[in-house]
């Protein structure tokens, strides 16, 4: 075998990729050929950097899987929503060919006669058949339609489905234990572009963070929110529970990266409260606040340091 | 690194009621598909993330990925193993995204600090001190060289890329790795080779 081939394996033994009978022989021809034994040495070093920066990548941050499963599931729904729901056959026997040539003339004879026509569309009641498919037939006044498909068309016989979504203007009234207006509630502090519905939605999720599907969004809300009054909202909803692993996590995030000073300062003071004797959150706390602009939050970082051991 | 070993060992104890869990899912189960989803979907994740280097890309291709698999399922003949199947998926979706930034002339937005130290010793000496990460005050340092490696990674061909990414940051072994490309072992450890082989002429010579 040629050195290159050596230099070929030296690469498959640092990844273990090499047989054993293999690995003794690039062994043996590695102590008696100094230029494949300087591969070697420069290929292990190169190996070793890589190796760590491959363990800085080795885990994914919790926030981004949730936020990524979030999404998924969202357009699963949507998707299953979509093949449910949105079939429309009830337009089928609209437009046969004998009722184009109808409309032809009847538009014809309207325009003659100098008449408006002010509505073209017509919508056929469902086709009675299968209620549980839960299909709209009519197209409300205030909805808007849209990703409208021609599902099938016949010219023959002039048979025509569609398929599409329809959104409209939505007002739901209920109280907090109802899991709809929960859900909606969720929806308008991830979603509404407007700060004070997001405010009032927090307000409400944040009296009964006890469900953890509420402190998720909470949390999310925490470290996504670009309000800060929002963001101190679903603060002081999590403080009570800052003894926990992953509200702790979401608090040490805070205290780290928002820009809010006042949002710090009510993390550090949850956290001190409620972990008042972990000396390991103490120790990543002084790295973190002493790295702060803010002095109050420096010195309580200390201040936890002593009360702490 | 071992960790990622230890995972993949796990998933042939798992690949028995995979079996189950997909035809189900094949025959509308969302929860079936949802459990298969969550066997996979952190290191589908990994590897987006890593490819893409941003969040926002990272949740994109997770979002395709799955969203395939889920359309396409019912053509799943269990030729291969779901987890071959899906991040034979992955992959592809990453490679699509790269190639749209490529086109579009994007600069790869990697999360962290991408400012450049012109006063920077060179790398070739780092790599000399293979322990710099023991010494804390190099950890800085360490994340300069996180930005270099990124550039290098810049430099190789996409399929070398994919066959570095898969065995070094991934973990898969190169067999797998050949099956995810629809090629061989041999195929890959060629791949490998020459990917290690432009690293290093990359990284040693800034």
């Amino acid at each position: 075998m040629s050195c290159r081939d050596y230099q070929h394996q030296i690469t498959l033994l640092l990844y273990d990729e090499l047989p054993e009978s293999s690995r003794v022989e690039l062994e043996t021809h590695l102590q008696s050929c100094p230029n494949c034994h300087d591969a070697y040495e420069s290929e292990k070093a190169m190996h070793s950097v890589l190796a760590e920066d491959a363990a800085r990548w080795s885990d994914i941050p919790s926030d981004l899987l949730v936020e990524s499963r979030k999404g998924l599931a969202d357009k699963l729904d949507r998707i299953e929503r979509n093949r449910s729901r949105w079939r429309l056959p009830a337009f089928s026997v609209v437009f046969t060919p004998m009722r184009l040539l109808e409309s032809v003339a009847l538009i014809a004879m309207g325009l003659a006669l100098g008449v408006y026509v002010s509505n073209q569309r017509q919508v056929i009641p469902q086709v009675a058949g299968n209620p549980a498919q839960d299909q709209i037939s009519v197209i409300p006044r205030n909805g808007t339609i849209s990703n409208l498909q021609v599902v099938s068309a016949d010219p023959v016989t002039g048979q025509v489905e569609l398929a599409g979504e329809i959104s409209q203007p939505l007002r739901f009234q209920g109280k907090m234990e109802d899991d709809t207006v929960r859900s909606l509630l969720f929806s308008a502090l991830r979603d509404a572009n407007n700060p004070g519905s997001r405010l009032k939605a927090v307000e409400m999720l944040a009296q009964k963070p006890t469900d953890e599907s509420i402190e998720e969004a909470l949390i999310n809300a925490l470290i996504y929110d670009h309000d800060a009054g929002v963001r101190m909202r679903a603060m002081e909803g999590l403080q009570r529970f800052a003894d926990e692993q992953h509200v702790r996590a979401a608090f040490m995030h805070t205290l780290e990266n928002d820009t809010d000073a006042g949002i710090r300062v009510k993390a550090i003071d949850a956290l001190m409260a409620r972990n008042s004797r972990d000396v390991e959150l103490a120790k990543s706390l002084e790295a973190v606040t002493k790295k702060d602009d803010n002095p109050y939050i420096r010195s309580k970082g200390l201040e936890f340091v002593g009360t702490a051991k | 690194m071992e960790a990622i070993l230890k995972r993949t060992a796990q998933r042939v104890h798992e690949s028995d009621d995979e079996k189950l869990l997909i035809e189900q899912a094949q025959n509308g189960d969302r929860e079936a598909f949802e459990q298969l989803v969550r066997r996979h979907d952190r290191d589908i994740l990994r590897l987006a993330f890593h490819m893409l280097g941003n969040r926002e890309e990272a949740r994109e291709v997770f979002q395709e990925t799955f969203l395939k698999a889920y359309r396409s399922l019912s053509r799943f003949r269990f030729e291969s193993s779901f987890y071959t199947w899906v991040y034979r998926i992955a992959t592809n979706v990453s490679l699509d995204h790269l190639r749209k930034r490529q086109t579009l002339k994007e600069e790869i937005s990697y999360e962290s600090d991408t400012e450049m130290n012109p006063d920077r010793p060179a790398l070739k000496e780092t790599l000399a001190a293979t322990t710099y990460y023991s010494n804390p005050e190099r950890r800085l340092y360490g994340k300069e060289v996180g930005e270099k490696i990124r550039e290098a990674l810049k430099t190789l061909s996409e399929k070398e890329r994919l066959v570095f990414e898969l065995r070094h940051y991934q973990g898969l072994r190169l067999k797998m790795i050949g099956e995810i490309m629809g090629s061989t072992e041999e195929t890959a450890k060629n791949y490998l080779f020459r990917a290690t082989q432009k690293l290093r002429a990359y990284l040693t010579h800034v």
